[in-house]
């Protein structure tokens, strides 16, 4: 296998490189050096090292916050990547019907978070929503999911995979099309049977895109924002505050964009190594 | 392939500019968006609700003023992360509407211009505000807007409802003087009709228990926040969670609605009294014209907050037009802008059909407001509407703190005590990192 | 390959549940809003009407904002598929210095939320004097390392005998790309396709903050600031008709780019 040094394979990746520098390291680099302020978005007023750092470890809300991520990310990455990746492998046919199911399962991903958690409000509402009739009329008590502690975060997982499963689907849909079909071929010819067919084949053959899809997932779902600011504004009790909402309402709402900006580095840091804990998996089983 | 990238770049070359002779006033409010039936409208004395009667104003001025190209721009409420984003570009509007709890926040950074002259200029002096009003918009002793209107929380009642658990006498709804009396009411109430006295719309909402407390710490005398310090933990604290606590724990309330489908409830008649604010008295008075429904036949009154305690207040806040700073705001734009704050003054009387209170005295004391629906009730809260003091900052945020640890004392969620003590813990860190 | 019949039913199942709720948006769209302020279930009576469709339709600006969303979603969809595309064949199969730390720093930068870096980008863009225009609407996006990643991967699963053979006919590497390569990467093209210009078209927190002059909104900060107040009670079917009608060219792009990625089993070209 000859692989040419060329310098010129740097021309393919300067465009893409350009724009990633000047849009996404050079703010990045601004906002590490801002959570090391004391600003608001109309200007800095002075340095203060780590002090908001120092402050976000000991802020009982913000640390509740990382444990609600947490417990998200565990409750919906999981559940999408495995729900995506069967419903792929049951649609990936030709026929009308599965077309019309694949259009289904992605109708609702193209909906916006306003619409999404409004409707779903109205499903978990104990007094009159869908949940609450339906239980009435099965002859049980509706229960005010979305006012419950411990049912709050589950409610909103729910949502969230129901708004997100397309995005999965549709990746391993892509993948399981690049399956080269001699492999398939040469299986019919030695019968092997469904099972082993899905299980020495089809799966090992998408494992790049299985974790692509973990990871992608997971890096996703640790920015839970919309459904939890429109459905519980955090709570009850703080019980469904994500991060970012944290982020938000420190940086707009009380102008502290510095506590903001480090509170958003801690993100950055937890999904970096979320990704990459994934991203060594993913190679030591293709290794 | 690639030409289709360059076109957005085309694009923006032919962007349409404004006429340059033109002097260009750029109002940005909330309020939503009626153009399917306001876009054109200009009779203001026809519009009704909050959005139609704000779009047939600006129309009207626009026509009145043809000299002017008057760009009105809708955000969604409340607008300040897109003001707080323009003001950052310095790409501010000339007007916007801002309520009066936030007017602090953005005057101390210097972002807002004052606007005593002009308010004599144009014969809308503070003076001729009502106390709230004023309260709202000064800051230091100068004037920053011109004030809008002033909103407080409000007991809508049913009076049907009401008659039917003999709280009606010579037709006024009988109200609680303390809070044994309230829970003895509502017990009847209860009794009678089968239903929780209060209606209230707990679920995902933060604000009406922010309402709460503080309107009856208020009417206790008590200090909400000294020397730019929170101060919670206190009797009259205490007083005020328990109220409501007692109330949530012997059900004389609805509970987990949210807003909407509290509304959807009062209409329903899921109670007597429905606490909630000004911009519904309009909606609760049409159904109250109605021959069906809940409130049908003149089945609908609303009060101030009833005085349970030593004195009669309900907090309050309102809507106030303010001038953002700008670097390249040219006279004549300036001008224009004033010359719309004189116009809305002028036309001022329009706006209390919101069911908002007006902010000029004047139009308080008029026959003609009056004579709308219910108002004579309400007169007495241009002087018991009382706003958070102008030192205190960040009221928005701090709102959400006191109501969501307002929520989980009530709910039982927490001991009250620690409620308060957690509750001026987390306010006074936000008031420590300003 | 065939598939148990279990397996179709529960999905099937799913299908069901999925659309529940969406057929629930569709019928709350066409009732009167007055109706569903006293009571939501009073979907259930049968009164429809195409009233807030025609509210909707009253409202000129709409018109402008699907426009400014079509832009920057279509704008921002060529942009990266372009620059994915390129990038992605010159990670998977040139070499050149730098190549691999290059790559670890681009999938470092999927992990960067966006809280980290908007206020930053805001800022530039106001040094600028770039807000309100449609570059500031797409060029951020195209910084996505997703679409790089994706088509890195596309790409190096393709067999290098097919670059070996075309090198030996003395193919440039550009040729080999544009001609050979490029082609047998439909199905990841119109999957990262479908995803920008999702992306693209619900992105609500940035166009609120840059694009804020309102002949500049998108479709979501349009829709956003009709809303009367916050809780939307008082207009809960315009806002449905609002979502169908925002959600409607979205899956008219599906529909179109879903059969490139699902291409017809039955005499498929093999790879």
């Amino acid at each position: 296998m000859s692989a040419r040094r060329d310098w010129r394979g740097v021309l393919f990746v300067a465009p893409y490189l350009t724009v990633f520098v000047v849009m996404l390291v050079v703010p990045l680099a601004m906002g590490m050096w801002l959570s090391t302020t004391k600003s608001d978005l109309f200007g800095t007023e002075r340095w203060v090292g780590l002090a908001n750092f120092v402050r976000l470890f000991g802020d009982a809300i913000f640390l509740q916050t990382v444990g609600n991520t947490f417990t998200f990310v565990l409750l919906t990455g999981p559940f999408l990547t495995l729900a995506g990746l069967g419903l792929a492998l049951v649609l990936n046919r030709p026929e009308r019907w599965a077309a019309v199911l694949r259009t289904i399962f992605f109708a609702s991903t193209v909906l916006s978070v306003t619409v999404v958690t409004l409707v779903w409000r109205l499903v978990f509402l104990p007094d009159g929503g869908l949940l609450g009739v339906t239980a009435e009329a099965l002859g049980g008590t509706p229960i005010a999911f979305l006012n419950n502690e411990k049912l709050a975060m589950p409610a909103i997982a729910v949502t969230t995979i129901w708004w997100c499963i397309g995005l999965p689907m549709v990746l391993f849909l892509a993948a399981l099309q690049q399956v080269p079909r001699d492999l398939y071929e040469a299986a019919a010819l030695d019968n092997a049977s469904r099972w082993t067919t899905l299980t020495r084949i089809t799966l090992p053959a998408i494992r790049r895109t299985f974790f692509l899809v973990i990871i992608i997932e997971v890096i996703l779902q640790f920015q839970l924002f919309g459904q939890a600011q429109l459905m519980t504004l955090g709570g009850p009790n703080n019980a469904t505050r994500p991060i970012v909402l944290f982020i938000y309402e420190a940086g707009w709402r009380q102008w502290e964009l510095g506590y903001a900006a480090a509170a958003a580095q801690v993100l950055f840091a937890m999904i970096l190594v979320a990704a990459m804990l994934q991203y060594r998996l993913s190679s030591r089983r293709a290794a | 392939m690639r030409a289709l990238w360059l076109l957005p770049l085309a694009l923006l070359g032919s962007c349409a500019s404004p006429a340059p002779d033109k002097t260009r006033l750029v109002i940005q409010r909330f309020f939503g968006a009626c153009e399917a039936e306001y876009g054109r409208a200009t009779d203001i004395a026809k519009a009704e609700g909050e959005c139609g009667i704000v779009t047939t104003m600006i129309n009207r001025f626009q026509a009145e003023n043809p000299d002017v190209d008057v760009v009105e721009n809708v955000v969604f409420w409340p607008g300040y992360d897109q003001l707080t984003a323009q003001l950052a570009a310095n790409d501010a509007p000339d007007l916007v509407t801002m309520h009066g709890s936030v007017i602090s926040d953005y005057q101390a950074r210097g972002l807002l211009e004052p606007l005593d002259a002009d308010l004599a200029a144009i014969g809308a002096p503070p003076a001729s505000f009502t106390t709230a009003a004023r309260t709202a918009v000064t800051v230091d002793g100068r004037a920053w807007g011109l004030p809008i209107d002033t909103w407080a929380p409000l007991w809508h009642i049913n009076m049907n409802l009401f008659r039917k658990a003999g709280l009606v006498r010579g037709g006024k709804p009988v109200l609680p003087r303390s809070p044994e009396e309230l829970y003895a009411q509502a017990q009847q109430f209860r009794e009678r009709t089968g239903k929780p006295y209060l209606v209230q719309g707990a679920a995902n909402e933060y604000a009406g228990f922010t309402r709460n407390f503080y309107t009856f710490v208020m009417q206790q005398n008590g200090t909400l926040f000294r020397n730019g310090r929170a101060t919670f933990a206190t009797p009259e604290g205490r007083n005020a969670l328990q109220l409501f606590k007692t109330i949530y724990d012997r059900d004389f309330t609805t509970k987990n609605q949210d807003y909407s489908a509290a509304v959807a409830g009062f209409l329903k008649g899921d109670g007597g009294v429905f606490l909630v604010g000004t911009w519904m008295v309009g909606t609760f008075d049409a159904e109250s014209r109605k021959t069906s429904g809940a409130l049908a036949n003149g089945g609908y009154t609303v009060m101030p907050y009833p005085k349970l305690f030593a004195r009669e207040a309900t907090f309050a806040d309102g809507h106030v037009w303010v001038m953002p700073r700008s670097n390249h705001r040219r006279p004549g734009e300036r001008a224009a802008a004033i010359r719309f704050l004189k116009f809305f003054a002028g036309h001022a009387k329009h706006w209390a059909r919101t069911g908002h209170l007006p902010a000029f005295q004047a139009i308080i004391d008029s026959p003609e407001w009056r004579a709308l629906p219910h108002r004579d009730n309400l007169a007495i809260l241009a002087t018991t509407a009382q706003p958070l003091p102008k030192q205190v900052r960040r009221q928005f945020p701090i709102e959400t703190i006191v109501g969501t640890e307002a929520a989980s004392a009530i709910s039982g969620a927490k001991p009250i005590d620690r409620t308060l003590s957690d509750m001026e813990r987390r306010v006074n860190e936000v008031l420590e990192n300003l | 390959m065939t598939r148990s019949r279990l397996a179709v039913a529960l999905v099937v199942l799913a299908a069901v549940l999925m659309l529940v709720p969406l057929l629930w948006v569709l019928a709350l769209s066409l009732k009167a809003n007055g109706e569903l302020m006293v009571d939501t279930a009073s979907v259930f009576n049968g009164r429809f009407t195409l009233e807030n469709y025609r509210n909707l339709f009253g409202n000129g600006a709409v018109f402008r904002w699907i426009g400014n969303s079509l832009i920057v979603s279509l704008g921002m969809t060529v942009g990266v598929l372009i620059l994915a595309s390129l990038a992605g064949y010159g990670f998977a199969r040139l070499e050149f210095r730098g190549r691999d730390a290059l790559f670890v720093i681009v999938l470092l930068g999927l992990a960067v939320p966006e809280q980290a870096v908007i206020i930053a980008r805001h800022q530039m863009f106001s040094w600028l004097g770039m807000h309100n225009t449609y570059q500031a609407l797409i060029l951020p996006g195209l910084s996505a390392p997703f679409g790089v990643f994706l088509m890195t991967q596309y790409f190096r699963a393709i067999p290098k005998d097919i670059d070996e053979a075309a090198l030996l006919d003395g193919a440039s590497r550009f040729t080999i790309f544009w001609k050979l390569l490029l082609p047998l990467t439909i199905p990841a093209q119109a999957t990262l396709g479908i995803f920008t210009f999702l992306s693209a078209w619900n992105d609500y927190w940035w166009p609120l903050i840059s694009a804020t002059n309102k002949d500049m909104f998108t479709l979501t900060v349009g829709i956003a600031s009709t809303q009367m107040n916050f809780a939307q009670t008082e207009g809960l079917g315009f806002l449905m008709a609002q979502a169908v009608f925002a959600g409607a060219p979205m899956l008219i792009v599906y529909l179109f780019f879903q059969k490139y990625i699902v291409q017809a089993v039955a005499g498929a070209a093999g790879r």
